[in-house]
């Protein structure tokens, strides 16, 4: 089977997507050059240049919130940033437009790669408030630092820019151009949402601790999304001050970067389509409200109130849900058969670790553990609960760092590197509590598996051929266009299994794979685990399920207080006295086979 | 000496503002997984409260305060109904904006009906301080700082001591276990907002005398009280407390040996590099994820 | 009169439905087991009992009284505990105060009466008498299912409704809440049982139902339903042939 198969899924609704697009591409040329034929009085065209210019700010929110799930607050202070240095380079210091753009933006993006930086130590509710510092500190700067910046006061006679040919001076040519920025602008961030970047922003977001497991390096995701971001933010800035040829302090505050958030969401924050609906919408909305004198910011604040309660998803969300849109691409493909890519040279023991021990405060959870796993077997681990399962399971695929030991993985000392870097490494794991980026199809959740770096699919086609193969091989590829939210409990374990596979792993790690199976159920997993290691996957799973353990297991590590207290052949193992003491209570009467 | 020490006792005095509306931050916050971004409204309306009835009525001082904290109580009631109860099973993010909406509804609305020109209120307590050595001590902030200690130690007994307040916690960390075991969860959170409106009010009516009593006086104070909950780590009443205190007191020496105008950029730059260091806040955060 | 009953209940969640016309029966005394694969509704059965969910049609009777469409925390007051799946203690709180949390459907209860029953609690499970002052999230799994159903055993309920209390414990410890579930009936409180584990469900229970997709398809005593070909080979991994 070649690319070609998978790359024409569905012609009828793709040719039903290319008119539409025509018709859309049509409609917005001739929007943009609307405001050209037409007699627009200044406060119009005022509305229109700030909400243009807005919109293009408050994309940035759409990547670094809406697709990477990072809240901040100093979106005004990079619009800021970009309108500052257009206004100051042009009036101070003669620079002209564009090199005053081009350091503005840099400028910007520095910024924001520094508030992105932070996010290595801090995230949640702590690194949003490190935006809000940082919006603090640049509104302060440019209120007090009068010498540089005018001070309160601000700056006037802000100069338009040329194109080659063609004078932008003109109020209503500028704003085509910046209708034309916008357009590029929400193009682009709309098809990112489709990109490799993209869907790792979204696992990101919906899990980060799952995205760094399977390949995603989330660090520098989070760094990408508040750069991108900042340099929206400056791009929209330094259009507006053009566009308005005067700016002050005041309109990059806290206040303005709330106005911004307040913004994305109304309108849809994960869709490029409802930012710019939400922009417009409150920046019309006081307007119209303008009757109601003394009350008519009171009003708005009510509105958003109730948009909020009426339209929790947003205006763009709401539509999405009566018109369907974007929902499913019936790709249909009959899967090639799985494969999995695993050399066959390197030592005995796939897996080792000497001494390995991680201690919380005064808790030992895992003590001392010397463990080989042998390549091409099944390898249980047992043990009470709370006896360091799962947290030897977090250690070896670098959830966790050591307290000491080490690790090493087909004799390559792994001990140091991050869940992502272990991925490529060829570690994959699945969760006991199943963790899957929930607002993603089955098939996106797969393709983050596939694009793990160092996996053999490269291109767009390659990796969603690979995701159908590894959906084929756990019995899913039917329904990979279905949000996994609405897949039964039992079939998410096999998306996560499936999103493991699919970048071609050469150790498997499973915690408790078969909780909350019934019998049959857990039957058919062992026959999975079974032809996996047919194809020659080393497997490490945690079980409580002995019946299932003995059946599949090779060889079995008893763990109780973060010690091995045994090892060997489940034969050995589960008649052993101190396992039936401190984990089994009986010996299992039933199951053998 | 007596410098420093009437410089810790003013940040003292500031901070115990910050940690009463930093405490109905983190109330609410673990009532509803929820950042209340109308906090410092709850302060200005409180303030505005006391304008009504100590001004414009011409009741007694201290009849005005009571009315109007239990006023506060009412209001927290219905902005739960109003702003949060709708909106009770969505995410975070769709709350955050309802209280965006509400914080802007609020200002407008006394805008509204007071106009832009700030009211003040005359001090509290009927003398101007004491001096205890070479340090002054107003009588406003010896009344802050009293009133502060007092409702951190009520409020440590009601939630430690009491089985309402055991209640109030397991509604905060788990809603629908909760209701099955029998609590009734949205009076819990009522009663939530209904105190950390109370707090908020509170701080409003004791900062009063200090400020002029503006419909944005809330804003600014809440910023502060949002990264003190922060330095103490979020979600940590005691650490909200403490975090309040040492802005407060960071701010003042800032302010006094550093640069006046950049006196709230030295509290965020503080704020910033000490959450590097130490990323969970003093307290850290209680409940570890289990992977 | 049966303590609880099912009439063609019917369940969704948004167009899908979960539960399909059941109905079913729970006399005074019984401990009676849920069986089903994963999805098929065992666990929307139970939340549509104690009020979490609201049945779109049907009627669910406890002691005689409608209670469909009450709420949770009104249900629970009528005797009705409901032991949901995970555990989910309060992790801030310590053990103590989860299980005397549990006497919140009890109106008035005088201060010795608590203290008794939180004794007898811990009589029944010896092994977190030594947390009690320990906040809940430091247990491990096996300790927190323990906390979980003290905390349903302080509503003092007439019926007592287990979702997967075995559900990720050691064996040695599955036993445990086993002989302990058969213990609590022996006391007189009836048990609706939702288990994975089918075989260690059908030891100890009186009936058994067996959900499919939304709805029942079996009832019957244990020797019934573990003789019968169809569920041996859904539901308890047995192989018609191979077995």
């Amino acid at each position: 089977m070649t690319d070609a198969t998978l790359s024409h899924p569905a012609p009828a609704s793709n040719r039903g997507a290319i008119a539409g697009g025509i018709v859309l591409a049509v409609l917005a040329a001739a929007l943009a050059v609307l405001p050209l034929t037409m007699t627009l009085s200044a406060y119009v065209l005022n509305m229109l240049m700030q909400a243009v210019t807005y919109t293009v700010a408050v994309l940035g929110l759409t990547v670094v919130l809406g697709y990477t799930g990072q809240l901040s607050l100093a979106q005004a202070a990079f619009f800021g940033i970009g309108a500052y240095a257009v206004a100051l380079g042009t009036v101070d210091y003669g620079l002209g437009f564009w090199l005053s753009m081009v350091l503005g933006l840099a400028a910007s993006a520095v910024a924001g790669a520094v508030l992105g930086l932070t996010s290595l130590r801090i995230g949640g509710h702590y690194l949003a408030m490190v935006t809000i510092a940082f919006q603090q500190i640049v509104t302060l700067v440019l209120v007090n630092s009068i010498d540089v910046t005018h001070g309160p006061d601000g700056v006037s006679g802000i100069a338009r820019p040329n194109l080659p040919g063609v004078s932008l001076a003109n109020a209503k040519a500028y704003l085509t151009f910046c209708i034309v920025v916008l357009y590029a602008v929400g193009l682009a961030v709309w098809y990112l949402r489709r990109t490799r970047l993209g869907r790792a922003m979204q696992a990101v977001r919906d899990n980060e601790l799952a995205a760094g497991v399977v390949g995603v390096n989330t660090y520098r995701t989070k760094v990408v999304a508040f750069t991108i971001s900042a340099i929206l933010g400056g791009l929209g800035g330094a259009l507006f001050a053009s566009g308005f040829s005067y700016i002050s302090p005041d309109q990059f505050s806290f206040a303005e970067s709330v106005v911004f958030l307040t913004m994305a969401l109304i309108g849809g924050v994960q869709s490029a389509f409802g930012t710019a609906l939400g922009t417009g919408l409150l920046i019309l909305l006081p307007e119209w409200l303008r009757f109601l004198k003394e009350i008519y910011l009171a009003i708005y604040g009510l509105s958003v109130i109730l948009i909020m309660v009426f339209m929790p998803e947003g205006i763009w969300g709401l539509l999405e849900r009566i018109a369907h849109v974007g929902g499913g691409r019936p790709a249909v493909v009959t899967p090639r058969p799985f494969r999995l890519d695993i050399p066959d040279s390197g030592p005995a023991d796939i897996l080792e670790t000497r001494g390995l021990a991680k201690h919380f405060g005064g808790l030992r959870a895992v003590d001392g553990v010397d463990l080989k796993v042998e390549r091409g077997s099944v390898h249980a681990l047992i043990g009470p609960n709370g006896s360091g399962k799962t947290t030897l399971l977090n250690v070896l695929s670098g959830l966790y760092r050591p307290t000491g030991g080490s690790v090493s993985l087909a004799g390559r000392d792994i001990t140091r590197l991050a869940p992502h870097e272990r991925c490529a490494a060829g570690v994959g794991r699945t969760f006991q509590n199943i963790r899957l980026f929930r607002s993603l199809s089955i098939l996106d959740n797969v393709l983050i598996g596939a694009q793990r770096p160092g996996a053999p699919a490269k291109g767009e086609a390659a990796l969603r051929e690979r995701a159908f193969e590894a959906l084929g091989f756990v019995g899913l590829a039917d329904k990979a266009s279905e949000l996994v939210g609405s897949l039964p409990y039992g079939h998410q374990r096999l998306v996560e299994i499936a999103r493991a596979l699919a970048g071609n792993p050469t150790l498997l790690l499973l915690d408790e794979p078969a909780a909350g199976l019934n019998p049959t159920e857990k039957q058919e997993l062992v026959e999975l685990l079974r032809r996996l290691k047919g194809h020659g996957l080393t497997i490490f799973l945690i079980d409580h399920d002995m019946a299932m353990v003995e059946r599949i297991a090779d060889h079995i590590t008893v763990l109780n207080f973060g010690k091995r207290i045994a090892e060997g052949t489940p034969r050995d193992v589960l008649r052993h006295p101190a396992v039936i003491a401190a984990y089994l209570g009986e010996v299992p009467t039933h199951g053998a086979a | 000496m007596s410098i420093t020490l009437q410089l810790l006792f003013t940040g003292l005095g500031i901070g115990s503002i910050y940690a009463l509306v930093a405490l109905g931050f983190v109330l609410i916050y673990r009532a509803t997984n929820v950042v209340n971004f109308a906090q410092g409204d709850f302060s200005m309306i409180g303030a505005f409260l006391m304008v009504v009835f100590a001004v414009d009525m011409g009741l007694p001082y201290w009849l005005s305060a009571v009315i109007a904290i239990a006023a506060m109580a009412g209001f927290g009631i219905l902005f739960n109904y109003g702003v949060y109860y709708p909106l009770r099973h969505r995410t975070f993010l769709p709350v955050v904006i309802s209280t965006i909406g509400a914080s802007i509804l609020l200002q407008n609305g006394v805008l509204a009906a007071y106009g832009p020109h700030p009211q003040s209120l005359p001090a509290m307590l009927p003398f101007p301080g004491i001096a205890v050595g070479g340090v002054f001590l107003d009588s406003q902030y010896l009344l802050i700082l009293a009133v502060t200690g007092a409702m951190v130690v009520l409020q440590y007994l009601f939630f430690e001591r009491t089985m309402l307040g055991k209640k109030l916690q397991a509604t905060s960390q788990d809603k629908e276990m909760a209701s099955l075991l029998g609590i009734p969860v949205a009076l819990m959170i009522g009663i939530t907002f209904a105190y950390s409106a109370v707090l908020g009010g509170l701080a409003g009516i004791l900062v009063a005398p200090l400020l002029f009593v503006s419909i944005n006086m809330g804003s600014t104070i809440a910023l502060k009280a949002f990264a003190a909950s922060i330095i103490g780590g979020f979600g940590d009443v005691t650490g909200a407390i403490v975090g309040g205190l040492a802005l407060g007191v960071v701010e003042t020496f800032g302010a006094a040996y550093i640069s006046v105008p950049y006196k709230d950029g030295f509290a965020f730059l503080v704020l910033f590099l000490f959450l590097m260091v130490r990323p969970q806040g003093v307290f850290g955060e209680k409940v570890a994820e289990k992977a | 009169m049966a303590l609880l009953e099912l009439i063609s209940v019917t369940a969704s969640y948004g167009a899908v439905d979960a539960l399909n016309a059941v109905s079913l029966r729970v006399e005074e005394g019984e401990i009676v087991t849920l069986l089903g694969a994963n999805g098929a509704g065992k666990t929307t059965t139970l939340r549509t009992i104690s009020g979490l969910m609201k049945p779109r049609s049907g009627s669910i009777r406890f002691l005689g009284k409608e209670i469909a469409g009450a709420s949770a925390n009104s249900i629970v007051r009528l005797g009705l505990s409901h032991v949901p799946e995970g555990r989910r203690i309060f992790p801030g709180l310590t053990v103590r105060e989860n299980i005397l949390l549990g006497s919140s459907n009890r109106s008035r209860v005088p201060k010795a009466e608590l203290d008794r029953d939180l004794d007898a609690a811990f009589g029944i499970f010896p092994d977190i008498l030594k947390f009690a002052d320990a906040p809940g999230w430091t247990l491990s799994g096996g300790q927190q299912q323990m906390v979980a159903v003290a905390r349903g055993l302080m509503a003092r309920p007439k019926l007592l409704m287990l979702d997967e209390p075995s559900l990720g414990l050691a064996p040695i410890i599955v036993q445990q809440v086993f002989r302990t579930i058969a213990a609590i009936r022996e006391r007189g409180t009836t048990v609706l049982l939702v288990e994975q584990n089918a075989h260690m469900a059908l030891s100890i229970a009186d009936r058994g139902y067996v959900l499919e997709t939304g709805r029942l398809i079996v009832e019957g005593p244990p020797a019934t339903l573990l003789n019968n070909e169809e569920v041996r080979a859904a539901y308890l991994g047995g192989r018609v042939t191979a077995g």
